[in-house]
């Protein structure tokens, strides 16, 4: 359905992007990863896709990035896209100039109103982030990671947000919520108007814009999140909601399938959501840690000794009986 | 402004009408004069509200938030694009009432992306280029401080904008980059324009006002290369909706003296 839009590459390798891996349903769980494999489905992209939970296993440190020929590496969506474009995947070949730019105004539109209440809902509101963020990074994210990553990704996200809102003492706290929020409603309500009771933003097939809100809305729509004021207001915009769902059983149907408890392994390592493997891995560790612990205690205070000075007055337990033979038997040798 | 104070401010606003004395504040002429002065003095003579300019040394302080310009209308203070238009639509005058609502949300779009992109391509080539910096904006920034409180608060200044380059993706971009989505930005308002008069049918909106001030501001300050201001040049619709606004609604009322504007160059 979508051949009529991109010239039949003859590239032979297809252009790798790394990305977050999927989770309560939706393909990937960042909002960037999210828009880029969106517009990628859109436009027909042939992309070999390696989901993983290790920003620092990308080519460029960071998620999502598209490994291209000879170009580098490249991690913002924008740039992904345009890159896209210039492989002849494009989505937005059909729209007029002046779709094109109502395009790039409603995404300025949702990257100035609508994200930031999103790394606010994510990231700073304290319980949110405690229950459902950190959990789901310090689950996923392999070890040793998952121990700072999640508070570094906090610390960079309201970072971000204060020095986006022009206050450098931005605290998280009911006014910020308030004013944030507010933006955000007032943001999904004009996306709803436009998009009115069309299929897609421009007609019938999608566009970028098309995968930027879609990207911005459907972690808000399928992460169920204890203090959801603003997933409330998505989920009381039928034709938001409509439209989220629409792209995901049109374009994403595997992923919609998968329950929390399934598991994609990519990696040698399995990434269960259940504890096991951490639990075994801490189990043995704690053991070898208390052996080493046990071996040394025991060298220091002379129970157990390799180097024999008095062979014998110092050996009297068992242990040392052993032992003491051994080192007998060094000695002799060293002699 | 927080929630309560701007529901107060609203309804105080719409229990009296504009007064004859208002007045718009701005800082004294040859500091760093701000991008929102046209936009606020075309946005009030569109709604046919007598403003007289007032330059004030400590405008900044004067301010409710610390941005200006900003008006001063009876009994209230009020800064900032989005709270003087409330204000303003709490008096009675709007220039957004007769668009429907998809066009409002078109509006509502077009002026998050001259804020996103022209606003921080300008800030960047102000702060983040170094030539530009050096040779204008800093001389500029610091020029009513003493020696050694200029230089440290101009470096401040421009330390606490390159991390917002930073944060927002900037960062990484070189000015050709920045030349490149400014110029893209304008391609995009060419075309939303088109041949109208206007953005939204034949009355100007607080959307025009506000390309009116950027674009004017692009056109009119000197910066060491004259790349961007070509640009725009290069968009021969927008060049004359700039004209036609400043014709139209600049020209009539010119008073020396009075009008900051008359200092500049003129569009030519």
């Amino acid at each position: 359905m979508l051949l009529g839009k991109h010239v039949i590459n003859t590239m032979a390798a297809p252009l790798e992007l790394y990305c977050w891996k999927g989770g309560w349903g939706l393909p990937s769980v960042n909002i960037e990863s999210l828009t880029v494999l969106a517009y990628a489905k859109f436009a027909g992209a042939p992309l070999k896709i390696h989901k993983i939970a290790n920003p620092w296993r990308s080519p460029t440190g960071s998620l999502p990035a598209l490994k291209t020929h000879g170009e580098g590496s490249l991690s913002q969506p924008n740039k992904i896209i345009i890159h896209l474009r210039k492989q002849k995947y494009n989505a937005d070949y059909d729209l007029s100039a002046k779709e094109g730019a109502d395009s790039l105004a409603f995404i300025s539109l949702l990257e100035e109103k609508l994200l930031p209440a999103l790394i606010y809902t994510l990231w700073v509101d304290p319980k949110n982030y405690v229950d459902v963020t950190r959990r789901w990074y310090g689950e996923n994210v392999p070890f040793p990671l998952n121990f700072f990553l999640p508070s570094r990704m906090q610390g960079q996200q309201l970072e971000r947000l204060r020095l986006v809102r022009g206050n450098s003492r931005l605290e998280p706290g009911e006014e910020l919520e308030k004013e944030l929020y507010r933006d955000a409603l007032e943001c999904m309500n004009l996306l709803s108007q436009r998009l009115a009771s069309q299929k897609f933003f421009f007609g019938d097939s999608p566009s970028s814009l098309d995968a930027y809100v879609f990207g911005h809305l459907a972690l808000l729509l399928k992460v169920k999140l204890p203090n959801g004021k603003l997933q409330q207001h998505l989920k009381s915009i039928d034709n938001l909601s409509q439209f989220c769902s629409d792209i995901l059983t049109l374009y994403f149907p595997n992923d919609g399938r998968e329950t929390p408890g399934s598991k994609i392994s990519t990696q040698p390592h399995s990434n269960d959501f259940d504890n096991e493997p951490n639990k075994r891995r801490n189990q043995v560790l704690s053991v070898l840690v208390a052996l080493g612990a046990m071996l040394s205690y025991a060298l220091l205070t002379g129970i157990l000794s390799i180097q024999q000075v008095h062979p014998q007055g110092a050996l009297g337990s068992s242990k040392g009986h052993g032992a003491g033979t051994h080192d007998e038997d060094e000695e002799e040798e060293v002699e | 402004m927080s929630l309560a104070a701007e529901a107060f401010v609203s309804q105080i606003a719409a229990a009296e009408p504009w007064p004859e004395n208002a007045a718009l504040f701005q800082p004294l002429k040859g500091e760093e004069v701000t991008i929102l002065l046209p936009t606020l003095q075309a946005y009030l003579r569109m709604c046919n509200l007598p403003v007289q300019v007032c330059c004030r040394a400590n405008a900044e302080h004067m301010s409710p938030s610390g941005k200006v310009p900003f008006i001063h209308v009876g009994n209230q203070v009020v800064s900032e694009l989005g709270p003087i238009v409330q204000f303003t639509k709490a008096k009675g005058h709007s220039l957004s009432d007769g668009l429907d609502d998809v066009q409002r949300a078109e509006m509502k779009a077009y002026m998050e992306l001259v804020n996103n992109m022209l606003l921080t391509a300008e800030l960047y080539i102000q702060w983040c280029d170094e030539a530009t910096a050096a040779q204008i904006t800093r001389p500029r920034y610091s020029s009513p401080y003493p020696w050694p409180l200029n230089h440290i608060l101009a470096y401040q200044k421009q330390w606490e904008v390159r991390r917002k380059m930073s944060a927002i993706g900037w960062a990484g971009k070189s000015l050709e980059q920045v030349y490149e989505d400014v110029s893209q930005c304008c391609q995009a308002l060419s075309q939303r324009l088109g041949t109208q008069q206007y953005f939204f049918n034949k009355q100007p909106t607080e959307l025009d006002a506000l390309v009116f001030g950027h674009l004017f501001t692009i056109l009119t300050t000197q910066l060491t290369s004259d790349e961007l201001s070509d640009k725009i040049k290069s968009y021969s619709n927008l060049l004359s909706f700039c004209r036609r606004i400043e014709h139209n609604y600049f020209q009539e009322h010119e008073r020396p003296g009075l009008d900051p504007l008359s200092i500049r160059p003129s569009l030519m």
